[in-house]
């Protein structure tokens, strides 16, 4: 839960955060307004926070989707970094 | 985005940020609201009148306060500060106003009220004024929102007298 997450993951999350919270902040005005009650926007959006929360801050699986192979070991030994000529 | 902290704190400031906007909105959702008041004060009694030692005059009144503020409270309204103040002018005054009755109404089902009481704070004039004078009472209310700014307004009631002599 709190290894790496890939780019795409990254992206995704980010994404995610954003969407989430002004839907969930343009949904809790509306009905607030609608009921006339304050408490109701506060708690739908606080509600909508703690989802966000949970969803995007943790290293889940699905953020992992596109993982980048760096090269083996036992692959970088047969191809040396090409040494300096000395001019 | 690299860590668990990292989007954990992008994101609450980030909620915290469309937090101040979407009060912002509510609060400007109360100029959609039209409010119309209504309010009557009558003198019901003058209890006594009377000249204080270090000259002042005071005066005592039994009033009926009845009023519908209902129409002030929105969804963000936390409660309306209400008071009657008596106003008249003097000859060093142009404009003497004092506090005689105010309350605090949590919500609009008690915004229609209609109490009897006696003034709640003394009438005292600055020298030795009041005999027959005429005054206007007039009845402020502070609307005090959840978020955002306060507003106040206030209804002028004219046509009051107080007696020409002491009692």
């Amino acid at each position: 839960m709190f290894g790496q997450m890939d780019w795409q993951g990254q992206k995704l999350a980010e994404q995610l955060v954003q969407i989430m919270l002004v839907s969930f902040a343009v949904m809790a005005l509306l009905v607030g307004y609608a009921l006339e009650s304050f408490q109701s926007m506060m708690l739908i959006y606080a509600g909508g926070v703690a989802l966000t929360t949970l969803i995007t801050a943790p290293n889940w699986p699905f953020f992992n989707r596109h993982p980048l192979n760096w090269l083996d070991q036992s692959e970088a030994v047969k191809h040396p970094k090409p040494k300096l000529l000395r001019t | 985005m690299h860590s668990f902290g990292y989007r954990a704190n992008a994101l609450l400031t980030f909620s915290v940020t469309i937090l101040a906007l979407m009060c912002a909105i509510a609060s400007l959702s109360d100029n959609l609201n039209s409010p119309s008041p209504t309010a009557q004060v009558q003198v019901l009694n003058i209890n006594w009148f009377q000249k204080k030692p270090d000259g002042d005059d005071e005066v005592s009144m039994s009033l009926n306060v009845s009023s519908n503020l209902e129409s002030l409270f929105t969804w963000n309204t936390k409660q309306v500060f209400v008071f009657v103040a008596a106003e008249y002018d003097t000859p060093k005054n142009s404009l003497n106003q004092v506090s005689l009755w105010d309350g605090i109404i949590p919500s609009k089902e008690q915004a229609k009220f209609s109490i009897h009481t006696t003034n709640k704070y003394r009438f005292i004039d600055e020298g030795s004024n009041l005999r027959g004078k005429e005054f206007n009472l007039t009845m402020h209310w502070h609307v005090m929102p959840k978020t955002g700014k306060m507003s106040a307004d206030k209804l002028v009631m004219t046509g009051y007298r107080l007696p020409v002599t002491y009692r």
